[in-house]
């Protein structure tokens, strides 16, 4: 039996459909992230575990407990908000320690775990500082030390970075990681930045429309996504649609070009419409060896973006975006010439729907 | 540039609207106080003081009002806070309707107020088609004139504590906060009392200080109902005598804000509040 299982849950907001038939099951320890665009659901879903919304129907069962009709204050969830949510009356000791007082326990118990707790998000001398004397990233550690005082089964956070600025957040998610996996707590990450969710979850759930749209680790959502919302949400994609030419080589036709996939086409037969996908960092320039999935194309554009360089190329009304890995000695072709491009079988990914 | 915004710029103008503004409120306070002054002709003398002061009636009667007020205080904010605050969090469709029902004591005039209660509150309270007495009239007895002028001060009042309270909650993120304490285990008694009211406190200071300034000087409501408060004590005074009522006048004045000042250095070392920052 799973730590935390979200069975069949619907939430129906008036006539509106917030969530719809939501399972998953999530192993004590592990740290799941909720990603999708604004209005999928995601945020709905948290809040249902932590008793903020009652779900219109399903079961959450949490450490072997059904608490589906539980109000917040009698589950056993920390919660980390996106806009912090510390208390501005109380200090940052104050702050930590509000739960275990809530909890009745001793001022002996309460002092030292808020000054383990300081020590873990490594801001031990700011016990006696006020909320609005600290930046942002540091209220939201602080946030993480109250949520952690009180060993909760589950660890909930709300977009808890999207306030902060691009480094605080980089730097701060790999401290979030690291304290989940060494508390061993399991934890509901909810974001809506796939390079988030990719760099800290064991697994990810991909949320459209209020639907589940893929679950898995985040090397398989990004490498084998399983629809096309998925594959066009994590990453820049090259997605079309293609006629299968020949079930039985698994060859495909996307306009002119034709393609091998070495996914299995399976009953598909000659004509049949399907949607693939390649990542652009799938395709690269043709050298002698490769002549598999070989495209005749022309450059269109060239983008420098740092680390990697994308290429817009075109073989006649088919476009396709290319990336490369920079560096100083890329030698790199001229906007208008032509050009070979090819992709391993393995980068052809059909897509489900 | 226009000639106007050139005028507006100009800081002589903007001080001139500062101090004619400040002699507006001063002046009649200044002319109040050299009133009160000049009881023994031909010298300045705290005399009229003295005879004010000599009276018993003066501290009582100021005393009361000062129970009447703390009490309006204390029951306005038990009524009010959680009202906005419920409001704030799941209730926002009902703001308009509660925000006409604190502004009514703007349309209704206090006389109509005291009336309507004399008119409710003076008969005993009986089982609706028996003649079975479950309360006496309110109007019979002490604590229950008491408790309806405290009513009838809470309901004069609830405009600007209703007003502070909700622009305070305003300043800080009410739902969230709420959620975050529910998180821990907090239930809506922790919540209100631990959260929301310590980071309303500078709101609640406001409309406290109003309803304060409202009570105590206020005289229809006491008349009708026979409260011995100050308001008609004053009243009465000023009737048959000069310089004795200028001088409690004023001497109403500073302790008012004397008392508002305890207040505000009693609540004032806790922690600051979100909206005081």
């Amino acid at each position: 039996m799973a730590y935390l299982e979200l069975n069949d849950i619907s939430k129906l907001f008036g006539k509106t459909i917030a969530v719809e038939n939501f399972n998953l099951q999530v192993e004590k320890g592990e740290l799941v992230s909720f990603l999708g665009p604004s209005g999928c659901g995601k945020t709905t879903t948290l809040r249902m575990v932590a008793g903020f919304e009652l779900p219109t129907s399903g079961k959450i069962i949490m450490a072997g407990r059904d608490v589906t009709n539980q109000s917040p204050n009698q589950r056993d969830v920390g919660m980390i908000f996106q806009s912090y949510a510390l208390f501005p009356n109380l200090t940052v000791a104050g702050n930590v320690g509000f739960g275990l007082k809530i909890a009745k326990k001793p001022a002996e118990v309460i002092k030292k775990r808020v000054a383990e707790m300081l020590e873990l998000i490594h801001m031990p001398d700011f016990g006696s500082r006020y909320p609005y004397q600290l930046s942002g990233g540091q209220q939201q550690r602080v946030a993480l030390a109250r949520a952690l005082a009180l060993s909760p089964d589950v660890l909930l956070l709300d977009e808890p970075l999207s306030a902060l600025d691009a480094k605080i957040r980089v730097s701060l998610r790999s401290e979030i990681r690291s304290i989940q996996q060494e508390l061993g707590i399991t934890a509901i990450y909810v974001t809506h930045d796939q390079e988030e969710a990719l760099s800290i979850s064991d697994r990810i759930v991909v949320m459209y429309n209020g639907h589940i749209e893929q679950i898995g680790s985040p090397f398989k959502v990004y490498n084998f996504p399983e629809t096309a919302f998925v594959a066009s949400f994590i990453g820049t994609l090259n997605a079309f649609n293609a006629d299968i030419i020949d079930p039985k080589t698994n060859t495909i036709q996307v306009d002119h070009i034709q393609l091998v996939t070495q996914e299995s086409l399976g009953d598909r037969k000659v004509g049949d419409k399907i949607m693939i996908a390649i990542r652009p960092e799938r395709l690269s320039f043709s050298s002698e060896q490769k002549k598999a999935n070989l495209i005749n194309c022309q450059i269109e554009n060239i983008t420098f973006l740092g680390s990697i360089v994308r290429i817009a190329v075109k073989s006649e009304g088919t476009h396709f975006y290319m990336d490369t890995f920079n560096n100083p000695f890329l030698e790199l072709p001229k906007v208008g010439e032509t050009v070979e491009i090819t992709c391993s079988q393995q980068a052809v990914i059909i897509l489900q729907h | 540039m226009t000639w106007f915004s050139k005028f507006r710029k100009l800081p002589f103008w903007s001080w001139f609207w500062f101090l004619l503004g400040v002699l507006y409120f001063v002046l009649p306070l200044y002319a109040t106080l050299d009133f009160s002054l000049r009881m023994e002709r031909g010298t300045l003398s705290l005399k009229a003081y003295e005879v004010a002061f000599s009276d018993p009636q003066f501290l009582n009667t100021f005393l009361y009002s000062i129970f009447l007020a703390v009490m309006t205080i204390i029951f306005s904010i038990a009524l009010v806070v959680p009202t906005a605050y419920w409001i704030r969090l799941r209730l926002p469709q009902a703001r308009r309707i509660v925000e006409f029902i604190t502004l009514m004591p703007f349309v209704v005039p206090a006389i109509i107020l005291v009336f309507g209660l004399i008119r409710i509150y003076s008969s005993p309270f009986e089982i609706p088609f028996t003649s079975i007495v479950i309360m006496q009239p309110l109007t019979n007895f002490k604590v229950g004139t008491n408790i309806l002028i405290i009513g009838g001060y809470t309901v004069l009042g609830l405009p600007y504590m209703y007003r502070s309270v909700d622009t305070g909650m305003r300043t800080v993120d009410v739902r969230t906060l709420t959620e975050a304490a529910q998180s821990m285990g907090a239930n809506w008694g922790t919540i209100i009392t631990k959260i929301i009211l310590p980071n309303v406190r500078t709101a609640l200071l406001s409309g406290a200080l109003l309803t304060f300034a409202i009570v105590v000087g206020e005289v229809v409501l006491a008349s009708f109902l026979g409260i011995p408060a100050f308001g008609p004590y004053l009243f009465l005074l000023g009737q048959h005598r000069a310089y004795e009522p200028a001088a409690l006048a004023f001497t109403t004045f500073l302790l008012t804000w004397a008392a508002m000042g305890i207040i505000q250095m009693v609540t004032g070392g806790q922690g600051q509040a979100a909206g005081a920052h």
